[in-house]
């Protein structure tokens, strides 16, 4: 047993002797993923994070209404988290030309612009609930921009401009409640028009108006068990998926490094040496799958000292790390079973790095893909692993939690290592 | 007689159909330095193979110092160093470092793997460049260390398979040199070669395979004995008629590789005897010599005559 794990160690101190010295590899594994971590995650922000508190839209405002309720209509606007708006320039408003000038130039992604008569025409509406012809506000956007990110922001607007318009109803409607009551109720007539006055006044509509009601009648929750209440961060989404998209990139170094050895002659030579075959495999992996887990630990280092991610139950990311790992090496000892030369080695090693990747969501998120597509990721280890840390970053779950998903991440190092096994040549 | 210290009888393989190694039976002694001649697909990667217990035999029955390599796998490959025809080795590591690995493969740790790298580093005259990068060595110096490291180990046996291809004629000598202390020493040494005058300076046996099968064991002066003294390779202007090959093979035993071309091959114990014979025979038969070509008695004869193809050339293609 003492020569056994002597012979392991030797194999395994060579292996990583001969990949400290390859600058290439190093890069491939370490730099490439750490590059796409923070240049992704810088890069993504915007699309990640806009609208969030730390990095709110900025809309311009054009106020050219010569009522009160477009300045109403704004100071909600103001209330509303994850939106800035811009309404000086320079110390002076901004006409709408100006914010066309700006939204053409690209300065500013928008730019709400309220017409000048969006008072009456609001009132009209309310009163007489006929619609008016044109519009009374415009949302003036970029057509360059994100959909994504317009529809929130257009939402968030026309909610506010319902309500706006419901506020301005009420107190038309209770006067014609009051007016019908009076007519059936003779006897009350001079005293109807104070009753109503009194019950108008009581109502707060400024209160009633204010975005902070509604924001009193949501609150954000998460599902039962899931500790965290609050958006993932660009980080928290990237720094997952490129040390899974790195971690796997391990199967070009290891498969590569099957082949060499086979084409120089150095397998031969092992072979002819008093080694068990066990011992010549789990001595040249072991090394790798130590790399694979130092990858990971750097990755996170980099996303919780450069971006403040909080990386959860340590435990349990561990426990998913270990998995993925051994699913990544499995996938390198099957690739290095089915290539024959270090050319069908690389062109399978880099199909299945990078497909693979692309179909469990380490470069496009599922939740984006259409139906079958989802369907499709959940057969790739990447998927898998990304939902163990995503249970673990975002969700704020625990080692029990991500039982599930270490277990099918080891039913695919399993399959991997069963074929690979099954079709792998020594000689 | 003392035991041999390999035993191989009626050793086959094959591979489906294709017979790579057939009914091989031959004895090597302690400490003898044996060659294996042979041109490409003779079989010669086979039989070494099966020696190094990378190969397991078809049929047959083969032992290694009392051991029988099925069974005792790892116990003969201890016994066994292999030096492979291409460099096996690190490029990225240094001279030093592919010994230490190989060493502790087979179970030298410490000390005594120091000891022993020290040694065999000073064998092959390494030393001085023991920590650099293999990869900036010369040919001869890879070839070097390729065989130091099938001697970290201090094996009983040293196969080597074609050790000095590509090298030129002073690293060659050097590794001459290594080997016959080698052997000196007590080493057995099984070497695989196309070139006849290594064969003929280091070999104290020769087994000649062809097609799989041993067609010639011997001492190098013994197989240049078993033929003929000269072979004589004529070149005539035209084609031969059967009367002239008669008369031809009255001079010798003619053998006509090329009838449509008038090439023919000539055996004879008496050489001055058939050239004039020869001369004569033309100008009677009013037959050109456009040439001839008189190969000395020698190894190469010796494999020419038994297999009937010249060994440089099939080596060139490839093994």
């Amino acid at each position: 047993m003492k020569g056994f794990l002597a012979q392991i160690a030797a194999m395994a101190l060579k292996e990583l002797t001969i990949l400290r010295r390859d600058r290439q590899a190093l890069a491939l594994l370490f730099a490439m993923p750490l590059f796409f971590i923070v240049v992704m995650s810088y890069a993504l922000e915007g699309v990640f994070e806009a609208g969030s508190r730390g990095r709110p839209i900025q809309v311009l405002v054009v106020n050219e209404d010569d009522g009160t309720l477009a300045a109403e209509a704004i100071g909600d606007l103001r209330q509303i988290e994850g939106l800035f708006l811009v309404e000086t320039i320079g110390g002076g408003r901004i006409t709408s030309e100006r914010a066309e000038q700006l939204v053409r130039d690209q300065v500013y992604p928008m730019a709400l612009i309220f017409r000048r008569d969006f008072s009456g025409r609001l009132q009209a509406k309310a009163t007489t609930g006929s619609a008016a012809e044109a519009p009374c506000v415009v949302l003036m956007v970029d057509p360059a921009m994100n959909r994504q990110l317009i529809a929130p922001v257009k939402g968030l607007i026309q909610g506010d401009m319902e309500r706006r318009q419901v506020i301005a109803a009420i107190p038309q409607r209770i006067k014609e409640a009051f007016a019908r009551l009076s007519e059936k109720a003779g006897e009350m007539g001079p005293h109807v028009g104070d009753v109503e006055k009194e019950f108008v006044a009581s109502l707060d509509l400024k209160e009633l108006g204010g975005t902070n009601n509604a924001s009193k009648l949501l609150a954000l929750s998460a599902p039962k068990g899931f500790g965290a209440e609050r958006r993932p961060t660009t980080t928290e989404q990237n720094v997952p998926g490129y040390a899974i998209f790195g971690v796997f990139f391990i199967v070009l170094t290891l498969a590569s490094s099957f082949i060499r050895e086979k084409e120089e002659g150095t397998f031969l030579r092992i072979l002819a040496a008093p080694l068990p075959k066990t011992a010549l495999l789990i001595g040249k992996l072991l090394p790798y799958y130590v790399v694979n887990l130092i990858q990971i630990a750097l990755m996170f280092s980099v996303g919780i000292l450069l971006f403040d991610m909080k990386p959860g139950n340590v435990a349990a990311l561990t426990i998913v790390s270990l998995a993925v790992s051994a699913a990544a090496n499995g996938l390198g000892l099957l690739v290095a079973a089915l290539g024959k030369t270090e050319a069908q080695v690389n062109g399978l090693a880099v199909f299945f790095a990078i497909t693979l990747a692309a179909l469990g969501g380490m470069m496009v998120p599922t939740f984006v893909m259409p139906g079958f597509m989802k369907t499709l990721s959940r057969l790739t280890p990447h998927a898998w692993a990304l939902s163990g840390y995503h249970d673990v970053i975002i969700r704020g779950l625990g080692v029990r939690a991500v039982l599930p998903e270490t277990a099918v991440l080891l039913g695919f190092a399993c399959l991997f290592f069963a074929i690979a096994l099954w079709r792998f040549s020594f000689r | 007689m003392a035991e041999p210290i390999v035993d191989a009888v009626h050793l086959n393989k094959s591979y489906g159909d294709l017979k790579a190694v057939s009914d091989m039976t031959f004895q090597i002694e302690r400490g003898e330095f044996f060659g294996l001649l042979g041109p490409n697909g003779a079989g010669k990667t086979t039989t070494i193979g099966m020696l190094a217990g990378l190969i397991e035999p078809t049929s047959g029955r083969l032992m290694i110092d009392r051991c029988d390599p099925a069974r005792d796998t790892n116990k003969v490959k201890a016994k066994l160093g292999l030096v492979p025809q291409d460099f096996a080795f690190y490029p990225t590591l240094s001279a030093r470092e592919n010994l230490e690995f190989f060493g502790r493969l087979y179970g030298l740790w410490a000390e005594r793997l120091e000891v022993r790298i020290r040694e065999v580093l000073n064998t092959v005259q390494l030393s001085d460049r023991a920590k650099e990068p293999v990869s900036h060595f010369s040919n001869g110096m890879k070839r070097r260390l390729n065989i130091a490291i099938g001697l970290v180990h201090e094996p009983a046996i040293l196969i080597l398979d074609e050790p000095t291809v590509g090298v030129d004629a002073q690293s060659r000598n050097a590794i001459f040199d290594t080997l016959e202390l080698l052997n000196q020493a007590g080493v057995t040494i099984i070497y695989t070669t196309h070139y006849m005058e290594e064969a003929r300076r280091l070999c104290h046996r020769v087994a000649i395979i062809d097609c799989g099968r041993l067609i010639a064991l011997d001492t190098p002066v013994e197989l240049t004995r078993s033929i003929a003294d000269s072979l004589i390779f004529i070149e005539f202007a035209n084609g031969l008629d059967e009367t002239f090959i008669n008369r031809l093979s009255d001079l010798g035993k003619a053998r006509i590789t090329n009838p449509e071309q008038g090439k023919v091959q000539l055996e004879t114990g008496a050489r001055e005897q058939a050239l004039k014979g020869l001369v004569e025979l033309a100008e009677e038969s009013g037959v050109h010599i456009r040439s001839v070509n008189v190969l000395e008695p020698s190894l190469e004869a010796v494999f020419l005559h038994l297999t009937r193809k010249h060994v440089r050339d099939t080596a060139k293609n490839g093994e």
